[in-house]
């Protein structure tokens, strides 16, 4: 299987180049927040990148066309170096505030050094939160995110923020590839959904989107109220569907039911295609209900949605006697009871669901079921096409209604002509059993890394922890979701950290590319011998 | 002088939803968020940002049964 890497060379390096005006744009931040000691840290962060962003693509100038292999190889290995490279504002700032090295205007006041900051000083902590960012899973080293920089917060929003959309729909938006390569980079960053016919014209259509929607995210936070500072992070990762906060108890620390009930929009918006999204914003409402992806994720978000805040009931798990709505609206008795199970069993779920990890209650002690109901939602994910994480719907749909299809065929003659009608496409049994075949790999391959993660996770954690604990966990980290049932943290053992970075990783770009590049690399190096 | 030979604005024109609406609330958007991150919680800044979210709804919803 010889190759060139040169194409991946090109390519990775015009996404580092990409990533390395992140770093600089951020430096609006310490600036605007006073946080001057930060300042050299992301400039560093952003020249070492930059360096070998330009070094490689000046190494590989030569347009090259790529193939599905090197898309998928540039996808894989262009998400791992950006988790890599991301971590540096994280252990360069973690450092900076422990060696403290500069005076005057660059000096480390003493209230920055604070445990959680200083968890990021091992660079394994520091590459899990980036890759947990930039996976937009939301799972975090960190024991209080409110005291970190204001720095790092906005450094941990936003790479979940260009993470939800992709960062190779980023540099494709930026930094337009030539020849006909973006097409299949493009598909090997888990999207296939074409808006218009140009690849160029696509991505940049689904970053007005997000743009617009991200505005329209945060100012009704802000409105549900929420603090400024607050509504521009969690808008963000709210829509990214990533999960970050900047607050120790993320949305339950504000306790407000308003605020839990304007986040669900946000995150469900996250859940539906930005081809869906495109076509509601040209007027044409009716596929919030024809396409099936978002009809479905009504249905499963609804039912799934009451199926929790059952299982809550029955547990008694929000037993609540008297509950002010406002001033004047007192509710009391079973109506309380019920307001407070479905507030916390909606958001929960939405959360879950749409892949986001956000929380506004602890449910390390929720009972199996709920425990479980929540495991099977992260691991369903929503649409394909948006920026959640999961197996998606579309594959659900595929198997659930392939299944069918293939039961119903034996009672039909052998010479039958069939069709199967999935989402507008009228497919042909051949047709039909391709696309059941590639969900039918996926679904197994998910279900095998996370028997993989589970067996880590089992063998190196504390024996305190249950086996719905330890399930929960690793869907959260695969599925990108970033709930947390309590083993995830700075003190979690190393092995648990690897294997979760590549839960992830995998997770993120559904599989197939990271095996791709394994197999291209242990084929390359003769690792096999 | 045309709105779109303006900087920030040609651009969005250019690249963003080919819908004059729709590129005014890209527009809008950072400065209601600037708005009320200046000038704090009050009735106007209330105000202003109930109105962006109404309109773009409501906009959205025209668009879709007119």
């Amino acid at each position: 299987m010889g190759r060139s890497w040169k194409p991946l060379a090109r390519d990775l390096g015009r996404i580092l180049k990409a990533l390395s005006g992140m770093f600089f744009l951020s430096i609006i931040v310490p600036l605007v927040w006073g946080e001057y000691y930060a300042i050299p840290a992301l400039i560093l962060a952003g020249l070492i990148p930059l360096g070998f962003g330009y070094g490689l693509t000046t190494w590989c100038s030569e347009p090259e066309d790529i193939g599905k292999l090197h898309g998928m190889m540039i996808a894989a290995s262009g998400w791992l170096l950006v988790g890599l490279f991301g971590s540096l504002p994280f252990y360069l700032i973690a450092w900076t505030v422990a060696v403290d090295p500069y005076s005057g205007l660059l000096a480390v006041p003493a209230s920055a050094e604070t445990a959680t900051l200083a968890a990021f000083r091992d660079p394994l902590n520091s590459f899990f939160e980036s890759m947990s960012g930039i996976t937009g899973t939301g799972l975090t080293m960190t024991d209080d995110e409110a005291v970190l920089p204001r720095t790092l917060q906005w450094w941990r929003t936003f790479i979940e923020w260009v993470g939800g959309v992709g960062v190779i729909v980023l540099t494709t938006a930026i930094l337009a590839r030539p020849g006909s390569g973006s097409l299949t980079l493009y598909e090997s960053e888990a999207r296939s959904e074409k808006i218009h016919p140009s690849i160029v014209s696509t991505v940049r259509t689904i970053w007005w989107i997000f743009i617009l929607f991200t505005f329209f995210s945060i100012s009704l936070l802000w409105l549900a109220g929420m603090p400024p500072w607050d509504a521009i992070n969690h808008g963000m990762t709210g829509l990214a569907t990533g999960g970050f906060s900047v607050t120790d108890g993320s949305i339950g620390a504000y306790n407000s039911p308003a605020i839990d009930f304007a986040m669900v929009p946000v995150m469900i918006l996250g859940s539906i295609a930005f081809p869906v999204h495109y076509l509601i914003l040209q007027g044409e409402l009716r596929n919030l209900y024809t396409d099936a992806q978002t009809r479905w994720i009504w249905g499963y978000f609804t039912l799934g949605s009451i199926a929790l805040v059952g299982f809550l009931l029955l547990d008694g798990t929000y037993e609540t006697s008297r509950i002010a709505l406002t001033d004047g609206i007192v509710l009391t008795g079973f109506a309380a009871t019920l307001f407070q199970t479905v507030r916390f069993g909606l958001f929960q779920f939405v959360s879950a669901a749409s892949c986001t990890g956000f929380g506004t209650t602890g449910i390390g002690d929720w009972s199996a079921p709920a425990q479980l109901t929540m495991s099977l939602a992260m691991f369903t994910g929503a649409a394909a096409g948006s920026t959640v994480g999961g197996i998606k719907l579309i594959r659900v749909i595929t198997l659930v209604r392939g299944t069918a299809f293939r039961i119903q065929g034996v009672f039909y003659p052998e010479t039958a002509v069939r069709y199967l009608n999935l989402n507008g496409r009228k497919l042909s049994e051949i047709e039909l059993s391709r696309e059941f075949e590639e969900a039918s790999i996926i679904a197994f391959l998910w279900i095998l890394f996370l028997a993989v993660g589970l067996t880590v996770l089992l063998l190196t954690i504390d024996q305190s922890f249950t086996l719905e604990n330890a399930i929960f966990e690793v869907a959260s980290a695969q599925g990108n979701v970033g709930l947390s049932s309590g083993i995830t943290g700075p003190d979690m053992p190393t092995p648990a950290k690897v294997m979760f970075l590549f839960n992830m990783w995998i997770g993120r770009l559904e599989i197939i590319p990271v095996l791709v590049l394994l197999r291209g690399l242990f084929d390359t190096f003769n690792l096999y011998q | 002088m045309n709105p779109k030979d303006l900087p920030v604005v040609g651009t969005v024109f250019r690249l963003g939803a080919q819908d004059r609406v729709l590129d005014s609330f890209l527009l809008l958007g950072p400065i209601v968020i600037l708005s009320f991150v200046v000038l704090g919680r009050n009735a106007f800044t209330i105000s202003v940002t109930g109105a962006y979210l109404l309109s773009f709804i409501g906009y959205v919803l025209y668009k879709g049964i007119r």
